[in-house]
Parts: C-alpha cells; sequence; structure tokens
C-alpha cells in the first residue's frame, strides 16, 4: 500500500493546480483552501498535502488565519492517528501557541490585537487528545473528549468524528491483537450493549463470542497480527558473481 | 544510493554487508579520485581568477567583485547596517542577472560560485530572522527593535523565495532534470537562459536552496518535495560540490525523520557520513571545518534515528558513535525517562536554526518563542510516546508466549498500562519506507525484527531469525583460489 505523501484519492482538479504552482504562495488562494478543508469536514475526505498548504499560507500571512480552520485540520489529521500528520501541522503553526495559558494571556490582556487565548487553549486540547491517541489510551482519549464542552464545540464541524476515530482505533487493535475481552475493547470505542455488537460486526467484521463478563472478541488473522516467526534467507543476486565471471575470462586459460 | 542501504539492514550478516559494499566501492572510488581532482582543480581556478580580475577593466572588475562578495560570507559580528546593505546588495545581483533584457554574458568565477552564491543567501536570511527574533524576545535594545520595525520586508520570507523560485523558472531547470531523466538531451529544454552555466547551476542549486528554507520553516513535506526532480545519487550535480553533497543529505534527512522515516533518514544520514570519512583526508582545511560541524550533528541525529529504529550501522559509523557519545548512545537505546533530556540535548545541537517566516510581536516579547524550542517540544512529544518501546522490546525477546499480567509485574505496571505500551510499539515498528520512485513514496514495512500478537491476555511473541550466510564465503575462498 505505497501511497505518496502527497497524494490524496479526492483531491478536486483545481486545488491540485494550485499545489503543483506558485499558486501555492498566493494569499488569495486562502478562501479556496478554506473551502476545501470545509468539505474534508462535511465529505469525511482528507488531504494533509493540501492543509499543510493552507497552514503555510497562514504562516506567511498571520492576519489571515481562522481559528476554525486550523483547529478543523488538527482534528482531520487526528482521525489517520498514528501517522505524524498532526505533528507536521503543529510544526507550521505560531510558535507560542504551546506556550501555557496563563502566560499567553497575560500577553493579550496587554493587546488585545494579539488576543490568541481561547485560540491557544483549543489547540493545546487537541494536543492532550493527540498525546492519548498516540499512547494508545483509547478509554481516557473518549472519556476526556466527553468531559469537556470546549470540545464539542470544536468536533461540531468535522461529520462523523467519533465513527472516524472508532474505526482508526479499531484498526490499530487489529494490528496487534488476535483476540480481546469484550470489555476493554467496549471501553476503547466508547460503545456498549447493542451498538458495539453492530460496530463489531458489520463494520470490522469480527465475531463475538461468549457471554456476560468472559465474552471476548476475536479478530480474524491478518498479516499484522499473526506474528508469525520468519527466517529470512539470503538473496542472492547474480551480480554478486559478477567480478569472479569477469575475471574467469580476464585469466589466460 | 549504494546497494548496501537498499537491502533491509536485519536481513544482513556482517559478510553480506561487505560483499555488495565492494560494487560500490568501485563506484566511491572513482567519485573519490574524482573529487580529488576538483581538489586541485579548484587551487589553479582561483589563481586564474585573480589573474583576470587584475587584468580586467574597471567595469569587469566591478561586477566581478559583486559576484566575489556575493559568495563570501559575512563578518561574524556584522551589524545590522551590514546585514541590511547586504541584502540590498544580493537584491541587485539578482535582479541584474533575472531581470535585464535577455540573459547577462557573465562566466562564473569558478564552478563552484553558484553553491555559495545560494547557500550564504540562505545563510544569511536564516541569521537575521534568528537574529530578529532574539532582539524581540530579549526587548532590551530599542534602537535595534526601531530599525526592524520599520522595515520588516527586509530580509522577507516572500523575497527569498521569490528569488530561488525565478531562479529555477528561469533557467528551466526542472524541465531540464526531467529530461535527463528521461534519458533525452536537456539542452533542447533549457531555452535561452538554461543553457548558460551560470543559469544553469544558480537554478539547480536554488532547488536544493528551497529544500532547505523549507525545513528552516518547518514545512518538512514540502522540503522532501522539492526534490522530486533531483535523483539522489552519487552522479547528480550536487555531488561535485562538497558542501551541496553534505547539505542536501542532511536536510533530507532532517525532513525524513521529522515526518518519521527513521530508515529513510538512516539510510541518508549514512550514505553522507561514510562518503566524508573516506573523502576527509582530501578536504582543504578551511572547507572542513564547516564539514566536520555538521558531521557531528548528523552523528547525533544518526544516533537519535537508531534509537526509535534499531538497525545494523555501518562499521565505520558505528565506531563513530561509541567515540563520540558512548554511554549516552546507550541510554538513547535503551529508553525509559532518563533517556529524554539525552534525546533533547542531541536534537538541539542537531536541528537546523528554525525561523519564523513572519517579523516578530515586538509589543509583546515573551510571546516570540524561539522556533527551535517550538520544534523540539513536537519532537519530544513522539520521544515521550516512544519512550517503553525498547524496555518493552527488551522483555519479550526472551519469551515466545507471556502472561500481559506477569509481564506486567515485572516491569512494575498496570496490566492496562502494559497493553497500551504494546500497541503503541506495534504501531511504531510499522513505518514508510521508500523503495523506489520520488522521495515522498513509499511503503508501510515492518521495521522490526520482533512481532507479536495478543491473544486474551496472552501474548504470541515471534521473531524474524536470519538464515546461515554462504555466498560471500564462497566467493571470498574461489576468489582465493585464482
Amino acid at each position: 500500500m505505497g501511497v505518496p505523501f502527497d497524494y490524496a484519492p479526492d483531491r478536486p482538479e483545481n486545488i491540485q493546480q494550485i499545489l503543483n504552482s506558485l499558486e501555492r504562495y498566493n494569499p488569495e488562494t486562502t478562501t479556496i483552501f478554506q473551502e476545501y478543508v470545509m468539505q474534508q469536514c462535511e465529505n469525511q475526505t482528507y488531504d494533509c498535502y493540501a492543509n499543510l498548504a493552507l497552514l503555510k499560507l497562514y504562516q506567511f500571512n498571520p492576519h489571515l488565519l481562522k481559528d476554525e480552520a486550523v483547529t478543523n485540520i488538527l482534528l482531520k489529521s487526528l482521525t489517520v492517528f498514528p501517522s505524524p500528520d498532526f505533528s507536521l501541522c503543529l510544526a507550521l503553526l505560531p510558535p507560542h501557541i504551546l506556550l501555557p495559558p496563563s502566560k499567553a494571556s497575560a500577553a493579550a490582556s496587554n493587546n488585545p490585537v494579539a488576543g490568541e487565548a481561547p485560540f491557544n487553549e483549543a489547540v493545546q486540547k487537541l494536543t492532550v487528545l493527540h498525546r492519548l491517541l498516540a499512547g494508545a489510551q483509547y478509554s481516557e482519549f473518549w472519556s476526556t473528549l466527553d468531559g469537556d464542552d470546549l470540545y464539542a464545540d470544536l468536533v461540531a464541524d468535522v461529520a462523523g468524528f467519533e465513527e472516524l476515530m472508532r474505526v482508526r482505533i479499531a484498526v490499530a487493535v487489529s494490528q496487534s491483537v488476535r483476540q480481546i475481552s469484550r470489555s476493554v475493547l467496549e471501553s476503547w470505542l466508547n460503545l456498549r450493549a447493542a451498538p458495539f455488537d453492530k460496530f463489531v460486526k458489520e463494520v470490522c467484521g469480527w465475531g463475538i463470542e461468549g457471554e456476560g463478563k468472559d465474552a471476548k472478541v476475536r479478530v480474524p488473522l491478518n498479516k499484522e497480527n499473526e506474528a508469525k516467526g520468519v527466517v529470512v534467507r539470503e538473496n542472492v543476486k547474480f551480480e554478486q558473481f559478477g567480478r569472479l565471471v569477469r575475471r574467469a575470462y580476464e585469466q589466460p586459460a | 544510493m549504494s546497494l548496501r542501504q537498499g537491502v533491509p539492514q536485519y536481513a544482513q550478516g556482517n559478510e553480506a554487508v561487505r560483499a555488495v559494499a565492494d560494487e560500490s566501492d568501485a563506484e566511491e572510488d572513482a567519485l573519490v579520485n574524482d573529487y580529488r581532482e576538483q581538489v586541485q582543480y579548484n587551487q589553479d581556478g582561483m589563481d586564474d581568477l585573480e589573474r583576470t580580475v587584475s587584468i580586467g577593466t574597471g567595469a569587469g572588475q566591478d561586477i566581478h567583485a559583486q559576484l566575489q562578495a556575493a559568495a563570501t560570507p559575512l563578518e561574524f559580528q556584522a551589524s545590522l547596517e551590514t546585514k541590511f546593505a547586504s541584502y540590498d546588495n544580493y537584491c541587485t545581483l539578482f535582479h541584474f542577472i533575472l531581470n535585464s533584457e535577455g540573459p547577462v554574458d557573465l562566466e562564473m568565477p569558478n564552478h563552484y560560485w553558484a553553491w555559495d552564491v545560494i547557500d550564504e543567501f540562505i545563510y544569511q536570511f536564516n541569521s537575521f530572522c534568528s537574529h530578529r527574533q532574539r532582539v524581540a524576545l530579549k526587548a532590551d535594545n530599542e534602537a535595534e527593535i526601531q530599525i526592524l520595525r520599520d522595515s520588516p520586508n527586509t530580509w522577507g520570507c516572500y523575497s527569498v523565495l521569490n528569488v530561488l523560485y525565478s531562479l529555477i523558472q528561469k533557467s528551466q531547470i526542472t524541465e531540464q532534470l526531467a529530461a535527463s531523466r528521461r534519458g533525452e538531451d536537456p539542452s533542447q529544454f533549457a531555452g535561452e537562459y538554461g543553457n548558460r552555466q551560470l543559469y544553469k547551476s544558480l537554478g539547480y542549486f536554488s532547488i536544493i536552496g528551497l529544500l532547505r528554507v523549507h525545513c528552516l520553516l518547518g514545512d518538512f513535506s514540502l522540503a522532501i518535495k522539492t526534490l522530486d526532480d533531483i535523483e539522489l545519487n552519487k552522479k547528480a550535480t550536487f555531488a561535485r560540490v562538497m558542501a551541496a553533497h553534505f547539505t542536501t543529505y542532511y536536510y533530507v534527512g532532517f525532513s525524513y525523520m521529522m515526518m518519521r522515516r527513521y530508515a529513510d533518514a538512516i539510510r541518508m544520514f549514512s550514505h553522507i557520513l561514510i562518503y566524508v570519512s573516506r573523502t576527509k583526508n582530501f578536504q582543504k582545511n578551511s572547507q572542513y571545518e564547516n564539514v566536520a560541524k555538521k558531521n557531528d550533528q548528523m552523528h547525533a541525529l544518526i544516533a537519535i534515528c537508531v534509537a526509535f529504529h534499531p538497525t545494523r550501522l555501518d562499521d565505520t559509523i558505528h565506531t563513530a558513535l561509541r567515540e563520540k557519545y558512548g554511554e549516552k548512545f546507550n541510554r538513547l537505546q535503551r529508553g525509559g525517562p532518563e533517556a529524554l533530556p539525552i534525546f533533547e540535548e542531541l536534537f538541539r545541537s542537531a536541528c537546523p536554526k528554525f525561523i519564523s517566516p513572519t517579523p516578530p510581536d515586538f509589543d509583546n516579547p515573551e510571546i516570540n518563542v524561539d522556533p527551535i524550542d517550538h520544534h523540539c517540544a513536537i519532537f519530544m512529544e513522539e520521544v515521550k510516546n516512544h519512550m517503553w518501546s525498547p524496555t518493552v522490546k527488551s522483555y519479550l525477546k526472551l519469551y515466545t508466549t507471556m502472561d500481559l499480567e506477569k509481564l506486567a509485574g515485572f516491569l512494575e505496571i498496570e496490566p492496562e498500562k502494559l497493553r497500551s505500551w504494546l500497541l503503541v510499539t506495534k504501531q511504531r515498528s510499522r513505518q514508510v519506507r521508500w523503495s523506489e520512485g520520488a522521495l515522498l513514496d513509499g511503503e508501510v514495512v515492518n521495521s522490526s525484527e520482533l512481532d507479536y500478537a495478543l491473544e486474551g491476555d496472552l501474548i504470541h511473541v515471534s521473531e524474524a531469525k536470519v538464515g546461515r550466510r554462504l555466498v560471500d564465503w564462497y566467493l571470498r575462498n574461489l576468489a582465493r583460489t585464482y
């Protein structure tokens, strides 16, 4: 599955053209990219390379920065964890974004123009989510997400965010698990009872065995979770014998 | 790329490495000789240059002096005025080269001049931005702040990028490179400007300049994307100028590292470090100082990457790492919280001097965080996340099956925590690695020789074993019979 980083299957032609030309530096294209981000949120598609181009425009023209577009991009990049996308996006944001809120808000009170404290806070909240996901602490991820109204506001724009996250978590689980207890997986997916059964069976195609406390979920074998021992055999190429053959000709018989 | 790095590292015994290396050795020897000739040639070239300047006419002298100045570093403690003046000089020079009627008829003073100009241009841009940032953060030098406030566009990011992109477009260098990749004659596509060596060289090195600028701004994927048209191998044009060769690999390697493609980063760093160790005897001393500094930085970076992605390194590099870092290197590989300060120290000593493209906020000094801190913080998140993998792996290596609770007991942590660590370690062992095509391409591969799966609370562990290697032994003994 070699997909180049700069490739996105659903990228419209006009975006592709901008990305490949110097138009990507033109501040006027900001609005086009912003709309494209909204589209991604609505259609549940994702295009990291284009989103990075928008963040770069913001980096060069800070006055154009739209908080909402940035947080949406960051949320979208969470839906593809554990890829490095979130960090790559973060790298293009202004360096003071990770300052502790007290310091940033102190600066904001001096000067309302730099009043980006809520923005800083939002980005930092998303970094918390990213940290939990990267650390495979999925139940904490859900409890954090549900435990703060700010998250509800942030997620509102991204259609199907929770469902996307569940699928992503399921993928991560299927990489390392053949069988897992139902209660653990329930907390990881933040689903219980009938909806859990439905998701596991229909979306993932996994089986549920047993009842009550001992119920287990069985993940069919795939390339990643079979963990088969392999013996790496020597790969002999003819080229390795090149010198040998050459010398055989060079030597007088 | 030499064959040596193309083969999965864990699949190689020591002998096999050497056997494959033989082929690339021959190639490298040729390159080393080539380099030695160049060094000789450079010295002659310099003499020639002085002669032509001294017999040149007044006007000729002027432009030659300007060309020479553009490639000369500023003094270390240059004042702001000097930096502004230098910016103006570059503007004038590039304006003359790009916007005259038709291509200007200039001979380059020597063949590496084009590299020197672009290199120095970006270096001055870089140090100017860092300086401006520092002044704003300290907020104690009113006079300088006032000057910087008054000219926000000096050394502006857009103008620097503009120069680089214009040079690339004028010289039609991307078309030329694409043509030679197809095996066609590049001069067919070079146009009026690109057929002149001056434009061609400037255009070519501007691509590498862009790689560097994007990386400095923290846009790592775009940095790598910039090199789409350049093939990274020893026959590439940049390989003829030592500093360019070196810089290219440093920035590509670093960008790979930030994209968490550690295997690819290691491939880049190893290539250039081996090359340097083979050519250092012919380096002129003045040049070598710069190389030595970057060389140290790349050793630090490769140490970081190897900690993330344990790999067999080339013997030369491995010995150098042991000599330079010794105990630190061991601690990096062992992981855990005590490794964190070392990761940070090495990262800070070896990362590029990151910059913000826009003028800082002089009214709120405290929010002008050094971009290096920003990137370091992002990087350390990843390090922390990865910190327990070596510990987990070291235990798993000992067993073929293991109970989750029991292992958690050994590690003195909660079983659920261990379950998470196992998932993390598994995810981290799946990496994108380049196999062919553009530098951003790649496939997800298992980068660890250890693999495992959870069945309930039971961990099944498997290991990739390396079979016996016979070919090298056979070849060596056969060679002896001749």
